[in-house]
């Protein structure tokens, strides 16, 4: 391209910037909604993902009338004693409320500390390590002591409920909020306590598969071993969450299409109707010797800079909001749940390509209806235009 | 100097402006997501530490249909208990034993 048509088109792009400022800040919001989905609901994937491969191979789960329920502890050594599994865990978690909070928090019972690299010693009974949204709340540091009341169904509904001390071990960091922000980390004892859940029973079994790929053959040697159970496989849980999010992002992604035609068709009658002043520019420039294509040429690039621009200035906002700002215009749509809600601290985990295509996806298509009107124009006889 | 060429290089200047700035903001934020996606597979391999000793590992995402944390494990038929384009959060893999040892009478239809 020569200069000249370069120059050309920055002129022709200035002498019409408001047009062009207006069209550009509407890409600019579009890319912005698009780019969000994407960030955020790779990010969040990749995530998942990560986390999902921490789970136990197997979680067999007691269903009665349909409903989860506690499983009997007698069933350890019925699954243990299946071929392919390496151990079983009884594992006692729930949710309990807290009436200061008015929220759920997650009590979750934990014989093995050391992951967790808060020392080598286990947790002592009513020791607790808080999720950060939980101490946050509540207003607790490591080494506090708290008051929760304990349910227990031995004593009557109208007793006055038995405060247990919990002495805050550590608090869990900032980072691992969107994962373990509302976990209570005790002891088994403790969660037994918490939870009243006897002796005898356990929310669900931890079930270790050697080698995984007998999974499948191992839970189906669950269900027949226990009487109504639900075995959760870790690599159907993986499967299940990355389509998820592959429905959801897909689904938002939709929603915001009419957005981006309603741009497309706003630019597409602003670009059509070709002023009379553009119409005789155009008409100049044919006078001059400026070939049709170079009329076009000189169309594209003001369009492509116009729309390149807006795109560019929407990723980064896209970039700003979702890495930077933690997404405050997604996150109310993903954390419903409870008032003990996470921040949303995500790292970046798109794949460049889809970030091309997506600019391909808006940018083209606007260049595209851009210079089909100049074209028309083009084609013109130049005494025709210059009347 | 015609006054073609000063136009010609005036703008063209300013278009090399916009490249530079453009360029330049572009780097720091592609520097910055650099930063950020290392920080990132570190902070998910701490994290994963604490999904590896509680066995729980889903997100706290939820809509507010449910206040359910870790629905997969939680409740059977869990997606159909969210919104309609809610988040479909129960495992498909998920094997459920039959009610009863004896031959399946599931589906079983008497003839009239």
């Amino acid at each position: 391209m020569s200069r000249a048509l370069l120059a050309y088109a920055l002129g022709a792009m200035r002498r019409r910037a408001g047009r062009n400022l207006a069209i550009g800040m509407g890409l600019a919001v579009v890319v912005l909604a698009f780019a969000t989905v994407l960030f955020a609901s790779e990010a969040l994937r990749t995530a998942s993902q990560r986390y999902a491969r921490e789970a136990p191979s197997l979680t067999v789960e007691r269903l009665v009338a349909g409903r989860a329920s506690l499983i009997d502890v007698a069933d350890v050594s019925r699954v243990a004693a299946i071929a392919g599994v390496r151990s079983v865990e009884p594992r006692v978690w729930g949710y309990l409320y807290l009436a200061a909070l008015e929220a759920n928090v997650t009590v979750v019972s934990t014989r093995d500390v050391g992951p967790l690299d808060l020392g080598a010693s286990a947790l002592e009974d009513g020791e607790a390590v808080l999720g950060v949204d939980v101490a946050h709340a509540i207003g607790l540091r490591a080494g506090d002591r708290v008051a929760v009341s304990v349910a227990d169904s031995e004593t009557d509904a109208d007793a006055v409920p038995v405060p247990r001390f919990l002495r805050i071990r550590a608090v869990l960091d900032r980072e691992s909020a969107l994962l373990a922000g509302d976990l209570v980390i005790v002891n088994e004892a403790t969660a037994r306590e918490l939870l009243d859940v006897p002796p005898d029973r356990a929310t669900d079994l931890a079930v270790d598969v050697f080698p995984p790929e007998e999974s499948a053959v191992v839970a189906a040697a669950i269900v027949s071993a226990v009487r109504g159970a639900r075995v959760v496989d870790r690599e159907s849980l993986g499967r299940s969450f990355e389509l998820t999010f592959d429905a959801r992002a897909g689904l938002l992604s939709a929603t915001l299409v009419p957005a981006l035609l309603a741009l497309l068709l706003l630019a597409w009658e602003r670009l059509t109707g070709l002023s009379d002043e553009e119409r005789r520019e155009i008409g100049v420039l044919k006078a001059i010797g400026w070939s049709t294509s170079d009329v076009l040429a000189a169309r594209l690039t003001e369009a492509a800079i116009v729309a390149l621009g807006g795109s560019l200035l929407g990723l980064l906002l896209a970039y700003e909001h979702v890495f930077v700002l933690g997404a405050p215009l997604l996150a109310p749509a993903l954390f419903g749940w409870s008032n003990v809600r996470p921040a949303l601290v995500l790292a970046p985990s798109s794949d460049p390509l889809e970030l091309v295509m997506l600019l391909a996806a808006i940018v083209v298509p606007f260049a595209g209806i851009s210079i089909v009107p100049a074209w028309r124009a083009a084609t013109v006889d130049p005494d025709r235009l210059l009347r | 100097m015609s006054a073609s060429a000063s136009f010609v290089r005036r703008r063209l200047r300013a278009l090399a402006v916009g490249v530079v700035v453009v360029s330049v903001v572009g780097l720091v934020a592609v520097i910055d997501a650099r930063a950020r996606t290392d920080a990132g597979t570190l902070v998910r391999a701490r994290n994963a530490a604490i999904a590896r000793a509680t066995g729980l590992s889903e997100l706290a995402l939820s809509t507010s249909s449910t206040w359910l944390r870790h629905p997969a494990l939680a409740a059977p038929s869990s997606g159909a208990a969210d919104a309609t384009a809610g988040l479909d959060v129960d495992p498909a893999g998920a094997a459920i034993a039959r009610q009863g040892r004896g031959p399946t009478i599931d589906m079983h239809r008497e003839a009239p």
